[in-house]
């Protein structure tokens, strides 16, 4: 069984770090959480946060601000490089020093190369939270996805789960299908070749013995699914514009592409959508997405307290 | 250095110190210079001669390259990163005319020597402290990066040795 000690000082740059019994763990913690919703709060007063984002971030962000906020810290940082030091070219190594010359107890890092999260952890002995970093690891929106897939269904055993979009640059796709390999689940990744998922997340999940399909057309396997989770096509992470083009309003996911559906399907996407997903699902049983969305506050406000102990009940 | 040996002999004399690479795959003996990094030494401006032999006659090879460095001992971390790439390569170490073999061994992890693969890899960038570090998934024949999780093939580290 997962306990809260599992978590005590942990460093969180990959959801593969995470077993099974823990992250079931937290998700009773973050269940309890919503039952008590007042039960956390101060519960880490005279701690300090900082919230490094060396990428833009809206959702993230503000997220764990509330987060960090609700539990009675302090909250130190900037939400993008854009008139901070790191615009006139400070690396993550100095930023991150600095931040821990200024007393923060843990660090919540969104980076734009893949690895930054890693190497954030290496250069401070404070806890290091990714807040994604680049097209590899998004671990705590890996977390909350599978939150919400759990509390649509009551349990993730058993279920198809489509993964659809930007599955290469995509750093919550990765982190999601990485997460799910705790569970006996059955996994498409629906996207065009150019966007398939990436050799060393197949590589993982063949390592874990896990069996995956690679999908061109989601009206091949839309009927079968019992979850589909889309992603945005991340312009900024594809290095050749006319790649970007190409796959530009494919894979669009609307009443007419879900029209084989079961109607139990539950459709999930990590926000902000662009037109990947249409506006006309938000009214139909299908939306889970701002469920999803607000699972994002209780389930960062749990983790922050078990990574820095804040204890609460 | 048994196979071969006359034909060697004929093209190229014995050294009295240095390093013999053996049993190089035929005509992969630039690779081998590559992944050793030996335009290095021509900065050192040291007394170093470097004779690399193509296609010399071998009896388990039928074919083979030999690279002989002359007053130069190579890294046996480089050897163990060139047997990533030819794991039949042997390593001779020669001290005083006496000749000691060195089997290069496929090392669990390997630090600073090879590039990411993946140009945004935060060990690319380029004012980071950071120091490349791969695991070597042996079976699969394949580094992965430890800080960005992505792939490389150990035939294709020799595009990515650092100069």
């Amino acid at each position: 069984m997962g306990k809260d000690s599992d978590f005590l000082g942990r460093d969180i740059v990959s959801i593969r770090d995470f077993k099974r019994d823990q992250l079931e763990h937290l998700f009773q913690k973050v269940e309890d959480l919503e039952k008590s919703s007042h039960s956390l709060d101060g519960a880490l007063k005279g701690r300090l946060a900082a919230l490094l984002f060396f990428e833009p971030s809206t959702r993230t962000h503000s997220s764990f601000q509330i987060a960090a906020s609700t539990l009675g810290m302090q909250v130190t940082g900037f939400a993008s490089p854009a008139g901070s030091s790191v615009s006139k070219g400070e690396t993550l190594h100095d930023t991150i020093r600095m931040f821990e010359g200024y007393g923060a107890d843990c660090f919540v890092i969104r980076h734009p190369k893949p690895g930054a999260a890693t190497f954030a952890a290496e250069t401070t002995d404070r806890p290091v939270i990714n807040a994604g970093d680049g097209s590899r690891e998004h671990p705590t929106q890996a977390m909350i996805d599978l939150f919400a897939i759990r509390k649509a269904f009551g349990r993730l055993d058993g279920l198809k789960v489509g993964i659809l979009g930007d599955l290469k640059y995509g750093r919550t796709a990765s982190s999601l299908a990485y997460s799910l390999s705790n569970y006996e689940v059955e996994m498409t990744f629906i996207a065009p070749d150019a966007l398939q998922m990436r050799p060393e997340v197949q590589h993982f999940l063949k390592q874990r013995g896990i069996v995956s399909k690679s999908e061109r057309d989601l009206r091949n396997v839309v009927g079968n699914l019992d979850v589909l989770y889309v992603t945005r096509i991340q312009k900024e992470r594809i290095p050749d514009p006319t790649e970007f083009e190409k796959v530009k309003g494919l894979y669009q996911v609307n009443l007419a592409a879900l029209k084989e559906a079961k109607p139990t399907l539950r459709v999930l996407h990590p926000l902000p959508r662009v037109d990947e997903l249409a506006a006309e699902l938000d009214a139909t049983n299908y939306a889970d997405y701002f469920v999803q969305a607000a699972a994002g506050l209780p389930l960062r406000m749990v983790l922050l307290n078990l990574v820095l102990g804040g204890g609460g009940s | 250095m048994e196979e071969g040996h006359t034909e060697e002999r004929m093209l190229v004399r014995k050294i009295e110190e240095g390093t013999v690479i053996d049993h190089i795959p035929d005509w992969k003996a630039e690779t081998v210079a590559r992944v050793l990094r030996l335009d290095r030494l021509a900065k050192l401006q040291a007394d170093i001669s470097v004779a690399i032999l193509q296609n010399v006659s071998s009896k388990s090879r039928g074919r083979k390259d030999i690279v002989k460095i002359d007053r130069w001992q190579v890294d046996e971390k480089d050897a163990d990163i060139l047997s990533l790439v030819f794991p039949t390569i042997t390593v001779n170490y020669v001290n005083d005319w006496k000749v000691s073999k060195y089997h290069p061994k496929v090392p669990d992890t390997i630090e600073g020597r090879i590039r990411c693969a993946e140009v945004q890899c935060i060990t690319n960038a380029e004012r980071e402290p950071v120091v490349s570090k791969f695991m070597t998934l042996k079976r699969d024949r394949m580094l992965q990066c430890a800080y960005c999780d992505s792939l490389l093939e150990f035939d294709n580290v020799p595009d990515h040795v650092r100069s």
